[in-house]
Order: C-alpha cells, then structure tokens, then sequence
C-alpha cells in the first residue's frame, strides 16, 4: 500500500528532534508549525488544566498565548534542544498571570505552588513518554498494559502470547532500558529571554 | 468508619474500624490490605537483591505497583460493599409506589451494584496472584538473606487471593459458570502454586 504524500510528511516530521523541528520553523515551514504545537499541545493542556487547574476558558486563553508566544519568540530560543522546558516555563508564568488576574490567587501562594509541583510531575511523565517511544515495540506494548491499562501478568501473557513465568522479567528487562534511556538524556538548559 | 480513605487513617483506626460493629470495612478490605503488605514484602526484598540479580529494581517497581493498586482497593472494595448491601435491603423492602415506578429500573440498579461488589474482590484477587507470582521469583532469584521474607509475602499473597476469590463466588451468588469466577478460582490456584513452590524450596 501507497502513503499519500501528506502522510509522510506528517510521519517524517514527527520523528524529527525538537531542535531540528525549531530550525524548520524559523525558516518558515508552516507543516514544521503544524507539527510543534501537535507534539506540544498535550502537554500544554495537561499543565494548564491539570497542574493549574485552570477554568476551561482561563486554560483555553493560555493554550492560545503559548503558542502565539513561541511563535513570536522562537528566535530568543538559546538552545534549540531546549525546546520543551522553554514552553514549560512559558506556560507556567502564563498559568500562575491567570491565576492572579482572576483572583483565585496571587503568585507565591499555595494554588500557585501547588500547579508547579503538579507541572514537576507532568514534566518527568512526559520524559517517560518521550523514553518509551525510544523502546523496541514489544517493551512500549508490554509497560504499557502493565503499568498503564494495569493489566495482571495472566492477561499479558495470553494477549501477547507469552509463557506467564517470563511477564515480570521481560517487564524488568524493558524497565532497564527504560531508566537507560532516560539517563542517557541530558537535562537541557532553559535558554531564552523571554 | 467515615468517608476518609483508609489510606488517609492510621493502622490503628483501620484495624479498629475492622473489628466494629460496622458493616465496612470488612473481608475485602482486609484481603486487599494483606496483599498490599505482601507486595510490600517483594518491594523490600527486590530493592535489597541489586547486586545479586539485575532485573531486581524493575521487580520493585512492579511490587510497588500492585501494592498501590490492591491499598486503593481497600476503600473501593468497602463503598462497593456497602452500596451493594444498600440496594439489596431496598429490594428486600420496597413501597408499594416504588414497585409500580422504578421496578425494572431499580433492579438494573441492583444488578449493577452487585457486579462491582464482584468485580473489587476479584481484582485483589489478580492482583494477589500476581504478587506471590512476583515474590516467587523474587525468592528464587534475589538476596538469600531476605529469601524468608519473600517466602512470606507469597503465602500472605496466596492467602489475600484466596480470601478475595471466596468473595467474588459469595458477591456473584448463584451464578455458576460466569466467567469471572472461573478467573477469580484461577487467581487463587495460581497464587496458592506459588506460594507452596516457594516454601518447598526452602524446605
């Protein structure tokens, strides 16, 4: 079967890196665009609505403001491999203004704090997720119906159709790869004036 | 007990709210306590065998996950309890203007909470065969030192399971043959084959 041109083009530009895809943006590729705020948008979400608990119209204008931020602000990026942080950051300052222009609370005080310490916990989820994509096939599907769908060693093993004797040690093996990836990953540092 | 989760009290007020004269918590709570206990146990054991068998941290993650999952089910499995016993006591005494009104739909109500009266019970009871699963090996293959301790989370498993898959057969009542009781039965035997391959070896 035959991809469209469209689908390549989508499927190549989500395995580009982050610092490849700011390079495209900056030079104007508006399917680059596209791209950024796809990958981009769920963790955007999750920070505003989750970390910050923000009302659904407070969260829906900081979604806005992000993206219409880094799309005025990309070239203050100082470290292009230091893409996600920067819209971290850029989201939260943005969450923690709503916050205090809708009197909920003033910045400092404890719904504030408590959305970074939830942004603290979505960021390090996302790093897993980003690290899973990295696995071989078989270890993304065996973690996540363990860890994710919570599914019990006996399901696994007839679904995958695997000994069940072997479930909790292939789950131990692809966890090692796991943590590898993640420490094979250096912490980016946040670079932009904005 | 009150509406705080079990979690959120201390091991003394749980266990006296186990012993009142209450209705919650009660066997299933309990069963899921013991196997998050148990699971516990395989975290110990696993986190102190890293230098004697690789796959011992991915095991503690693992025993720390079904410890999460049964300790959660201690609330759920009372609330469900108490509803499904709610509903029944309605069913055994209703007005006659609830007969002509909701009779179909109060007993799809029922209905329903008895299926998940059913479903926490056997949920521990998965989560207890995976756990004596999980300490078996770690028994087998992690610190001989601790291999006691690993020995006892796969018989507290094998109990937890046990206990939990005579609940799911008394909360599904007459239904022989219904699918989840043949799982709940199979959890018991798998965690009670652990357990007994675990103490046989160190016999």
């Amino acid at each position: 079967m035959r991809q469209s041109g469209d689908t390549l083009l989508v499927s190549r530009l989500s395995t580009l890196a982050d610092a490849e895809l700011v390079g495209r943006c900056r030079a104007g590729d508006a399917e680059a665009w596209n791209e950024l705020v796809e990958r981009f948008s769920r963790y955007v979400y999750a920070v505003t609505v989750r970390g910050f608990r923000l009302r659904a119209e407070d969260a829906e204008d900081v979604f806005q403001e992000v993206f219409a931020r880094v799309y005025t602000h990309l070239h203050t990026l100082r470290d292009d491999d230091a893409l996600r942080p920067w819209i971290g950051q850029l989201t939260r300052r943005l969450c923690i203004d709503s916050l205090a222009r809708s009197g909920r609370e003033q910045p400092g005080e404890p719904e504030a704090e408590e959305g970074r310490d939830r942004t603290a916990e979505i960021d390090e989820a996302m790093a897993v997720r980003d690290a899973m994509t990295a696995l071989p096939e078989a270890c993304q599907e065996i973690l996540d119906r363990f860890f994710a769908r919570d599914q019990s060693y006996r399901t696994i093993s007839s679904e995958l159709e695997l000994p069940a004797g072997t479930i909790a040690s292939r789950i131990a093996r692809c966890l090692g790869k796991l943590r590898e990836e993640l420490e094979g990953r250096t912490e980016p540092p946040t670079a932009s004036s904005e | 007990m009150d509406d705080e989760r079990y979690l959120d009290k201390s091991l003394t007020a749980f266990l006296d709210a186990i012993a009142a004269r209450e209705r919650a918590p009660g066997g299933g709570s309990a069963a899921a306590l013991t196997v998050a206990c148990a699971a516990g146990l395989v975290a110990m054991v696993a986190r102190s065998s890293r230098d004697v068998w690789k796959d011992a941290p991915g095991v503690a993650a693992q025993a720390l996950t079904l410890q999460d999952r049964a300790s959660a089910l201690m609330h759920w499995d009372a609330e469900a309890w108490e509803q499904a016993l709610d509903a029944l006591r309605a069913a055994a005494d209703p007005t006659p203007l609830d007969v002509e009104r909701n009779g179909p739909r109060r007993d799809f109500a029922l209905e329903q909470k008895l299926e998940r009266a059913a479903a926490i019970p056997l949920e521990i009871a998965e989560i207890g065969a995976d756990t004596a699963n999980l300490a078996a090996q770690t028994g087998e293959h992690g610190d001989l030192a601790y291999r006691a301790d690993a020995c006892v989370a796969a018989a507290l498993a094998a109990g937890g399971a046990r206990a939990a898959a005579h609940l799911v057969e008394v909360n599904l009542g007459m239904r022989i043959g219904d699918e989840r009781l043949a799982r709940a039965r199979a959890s018991q035997t798998a965690a009670a084959e652990a357990a007994e391959t675990m103490h046989a070896a160190i016999r």
